[in-house]
C-alpha cells in the first residue's frame, strides 16, 4: 500500500486565523507564516568567493551580502548568515525550484542544499513587533542599529532564527527550523498577546 | 561576558562554546618520533594569568570557529579574528 504525501505548511491547524490576545481595537501586530517559499542555504567553496559574487549578480541580479543583511535581488534575496555561506530566499521559485536553479548556476562555486521543507518562515509586521521580539532576542532592534535590509542569526527562547527586518512599519521574517516551530509560535504567540495580535491566513 | 564576533557583532556569552587553547600547533606528522611533540599538543597546557588566545565557537550565530584573547584574571577581551582568516 502506497501513501501519498503532500505538502503541508508548517503552522496549518495551529496558527488560526483571526483576532487574538488583549483588547479588540487594531492589533499591535499582525503575524503570518509565509508559506511555499524557495529556502536554500548555499555556502562558498573554497577560493571561490569572488566568482561566485560575479555568478550571483549576474543569475539573479543579486548582491551577496559580506555581513549579515538582506539584499533582494530580481527573484531572490539572499541574507548573509556567516562568513561564506548565505540563505537564499525566493517567493517565486517556491518548493524545490530554487535548490535545483542555484545548483545549476552555481555549480563548481558553492556548496547547494534545500532547506525548503525543513525551515519555517514568520513574518511579522505592526508598531509592537519590536517589543514582541525584545522580549526574547537578545539583539538590539532599535532602529538606531537595525534598519531594513539588517539581519541576524542568534537564539530566541534557547531556539535558534535568523531574522531580517523587511521594511519600516517595521516587519521582520523569522526563520525558524520546521520542527520547533510550534514551540515557536507557542513563544511568539505569548510575547504578543499583551498587544493584541492578529493572525492572516498563509501565503508566500 | 560579551563576545564581538567579526561578523556578527557582540553577542552575550550564551552564543558561544569554549573550544580550548588557540596557542597549540597540531604536529605535522603521526611518526613516532614526534611522540613528545603530540604529548605537548594534547595534554600539556602553560596556565598564564593574563592575556590568552582562546577558540571559541559561535553556535547560536554565524558557527564561525573565533580566536578570542582574553585576559582571564579580569574576562577583558583584547581581540576577536575569525580562526580562518578573512572571509
Ligand atoms: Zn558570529
Amino acid at each position: 500500500m502506497s501513501e501519498t504525501l503532500t505538502a503541508r505548511p508548517a503552522l496549518a491547524g495551529i496558527a488560526l486565523p483571526g483576532r487574538h490576545g488583549t483588547g479588540n481595537g487594531a492589533p499591535g501586530v499582525t503575524l503570518r507564516e509565509r508559506t511555499d517559499l524557495g529556502v536554500v542555504a548555499v555556502m562558498a567553496r573554497k577560493g571561490q568567493g569572488e566568482a561566485l559574487r560575479m555568478a550571483v549578480a549576474s543569475a539573479y541580479r543579486a548582491t551577496l551580502p559580506d555581513t549579515a543583511r538582506y539584499l533582494a535581488g530580481q527573484t531572490v534575496g539572499f541574507v548573509g548568515t556567516g562568513p561564506g555561506q548565505w540563505l537564499a530566499v525566493s517567493a517565486s521559485l517556491g518548493g524545490g525550484a530554487l535548490a535545483v536553479d542555484l545548483t545549476a548556476k552555481l555549480a563548481g562555486l558553492a556548496s547547494v542544499s534545500d532547506q525548503g521543507d525543513g525551515r519555517a518562515v514568520i513574518r511579522i509586521a505592526g508598531p509592537r513587533a519590536r517589543d514582541v521580539l525584545a522580549k526574547g532576542l537578545p539583539i538590539d532592534l532599535h532602529p538606531s542599529v537595525f534598519a531594513p535590509g539588517s539581519a541576524a542569526t542568534s537564539i530566541i527562547s534557547l531556539m535558534g532564527v535568523t531574522l531580517w527586518q523587511v521594511d519600516e512599519t517595521p516587519a521582520y521574517d523569522l526563520v525558524v527550523f520546521r520542527s520547533l516551530a510550534v514551540s515557536f509560535w507557542s513563544w511568539l504567540t505569548d510575547s504578543a498577546a499583551e498587544y493584541g495580535y492578529e493572525v492572516v491566513p498563509a501565503t508566500n | 561576558m560579551r563576545i564581538r564576533c567579526p561578523y556578527c557583532g557582540e553577542r552575550g556569552l550564551e552564543e558561544f562554546t569554549y573550544r580550548g587553547d588557540a596557542t597549540v600547533t597540531r604536529p605535522e606528522t603521526l611518526d613516532q618520533t614526534a611522540e613528545a611533540a603530540w604529548v605537548d599538543y594534547v595534554y600539556l597546557r602553560d596556565n598564564p594569568a593574563g592575556p590568552h588566545r582562546e577558540h571559541w565557537y559561535h553556535g547560536a550565530g554565524c558557527h564561525a570557529w573565533l580566536v578570542v584573547t582574553r585576559d582571564v584574571r579580569t574576562h577583558e577581551i583584547l581581540g576577536v579574528e575569525l580562526a580562518g582568516g578573512p572571509a
